[in-house]
């Protein structure tokens, strides 16, 4: 992701503080399994340690086109990363990942990015057909997801400026811990959810296509 | 009878997704990456410290050596390989580029490669977000080029594309166990 033999210390220290985010973690101890030769001895870039992940609408849109299904219907895209719970809390007020309240990338790294190949309907409101980042602002109960113009940026701060639409959603439990945080499609009467899932939360956004 | 098995092999593949957990995805094997010219330039960019526009980004993904032989043995030479793992890699160009004195204009494209001991070919083409290189349509190409194999003393582990700025634009190195080549991109 980045050219590790390059990075200034303002780099490193922006590059830390999107790994601690909002808060301290509770606990530090990393129980996967890592191959730590992946991760250093790269000379170009280490492999992340929150890996990036793209998701569909159609869902695995690239294997059913290329088993011959649907070629004309894409229909959205995410590309996301994938931090990991590792012991600790999440989202909380204190001693957690993400702060209730505080902005949040929905995911790690680079900002989210969700590109729409049709225009979409999300809560009555219109988003036109192209590519946007797309942020949350979690609280106890509900999320705030944000649609937003700013490109190809780091995750760390948005530029509120360049916001297109907010959506409110409500925060459902889950019954099972999801180590990985997640984001997918799921077909709906509608269109299609954007599942959004990590530790024992999850919020589902309603999005219906023109 | 290659349809069949396509088939079969996706059936697989959705079959034991879906068994493994609940819906939801695991996180890949070989993890998906993005580079950038100029190299971190979302980092760049936040800081307002960006001194170039944004002119690529790759998104591949990657498979690592895991004590395999790569090149001849796990990838075969002379067959079509989607650079990396899982959905095609992907290249954007925010702007019109030339490889191999070709334009390539602005946009969206897929990128192969044909792997040789001594040279890889590396293909541009058209279709995008596809799977593998198992639906690769030469009519799709915009471009090929040929670039000569480096062989490399020290083992990269896990497959990497990076770009690295030279007098004419940049070059996209990708390297892969004892193996590296570099793609001139001139803008």
């Amino acid at each position: 992701m980045l050219k590790n033999k390059k990075l200034s210390p303002g780099i490193i220290f922006i590059l830390a503080a999107g790994c601690f985010n909002a808060c301290t973690p509770i606990n530090n101890n990393n129980k996967e399994i890592r191959n730590p030769a992946i991760e250093s001895a790269n000379p170009y870039a280490a492999v992340d340690k929150s890996p990036m992940d793209i998701s569909y609408y159609p869902v695995n849109y690239p294997m059913l086109k290329m088993n011959g299904g649907d070629s004309n219907s894409l229909t959205a895209r995410l590309i996301y990363s994938r931090p990991q719970k590792n012991g600790r809390t999440v989202f909380g007020y204190e001693k957690c990942i993400q702060q209730y309240g505080t902005y949040w990338r929905l995911g790690a790294n680079e900002a989210s990015e969700i590109e729409f190949f049709k225009p979409a309907i999300i809560k009555g409101q219109k988003i036109a057909k192209g590519r946007y980042i797309i942020y949350c602002i979690p609280y106890e109960t509900k999320w705030i997801i944000t649609l937003n113009n700013n490109l190809f940026s780091w995750g760390l701060h948005p530029d509120t400026l360049k916001d297109i639409a907010k959506i409110e959603i409500p925060l459902l439990k889950t019954d099972k811990i999801i180590e990985v945080f997640t984001m997918v499609f799921q077909p709906s009467a509608s269109g299609a959810d954007l599942i959004m899932a990590w530790d024992n939360t999850k919020a589902v956004l309603p999005i219906s296509f023109q | 009878m290659i349809r069949l098995l396509l088939s079969v092999l996706v059936f697989c593949f959705f079959a034991t997704a879906t068994s493994a957990q609940s819906k939801l995805p695991p996180v890949d094997k070989s993890p998906m990456d993005m580079s950038y010219y100029p190299n971190g330039y979302p980092v760049s960019k936040i800081q307002d410290k960006a001194t170039e526009p944004l002119i690529a980004r790759v998104i591949y993904s990657r498979p690592q050596k895991n004590s395999r032989v790569i090149f001849g043995d796990l990838l075969e030479y002379g067959k079509v390989w989607r650079l990396g793992a899982n959905e095609a890699t992907e290249v954007e160009f925010y702007q019109n580029i030339k490889i191999n004195n070709t334009k390539v204009k602005k946009g969206r494209y897929t990128m192969y490669c044909i792997p040789y001991a001594d040279k890889w070919t590396i293909i541009i083409n058209k279709e995008t977000d596809t799977w593998g290189s198992f639906k690769y349509d030469m009519k799709r190409d915009v471009v090929r080029m040929d670039v000569p194999v480096q062989k490399q003393t020290e083992i990269t582990e896990a497959f990497v594309m990076a770009f690295e700025k030279t007098a004419t634009g940049a070059n996209l190195v990708m390297a892969w166990d004892d193996v590296k080549v570099s793609l001139p991109i001139v803008f």
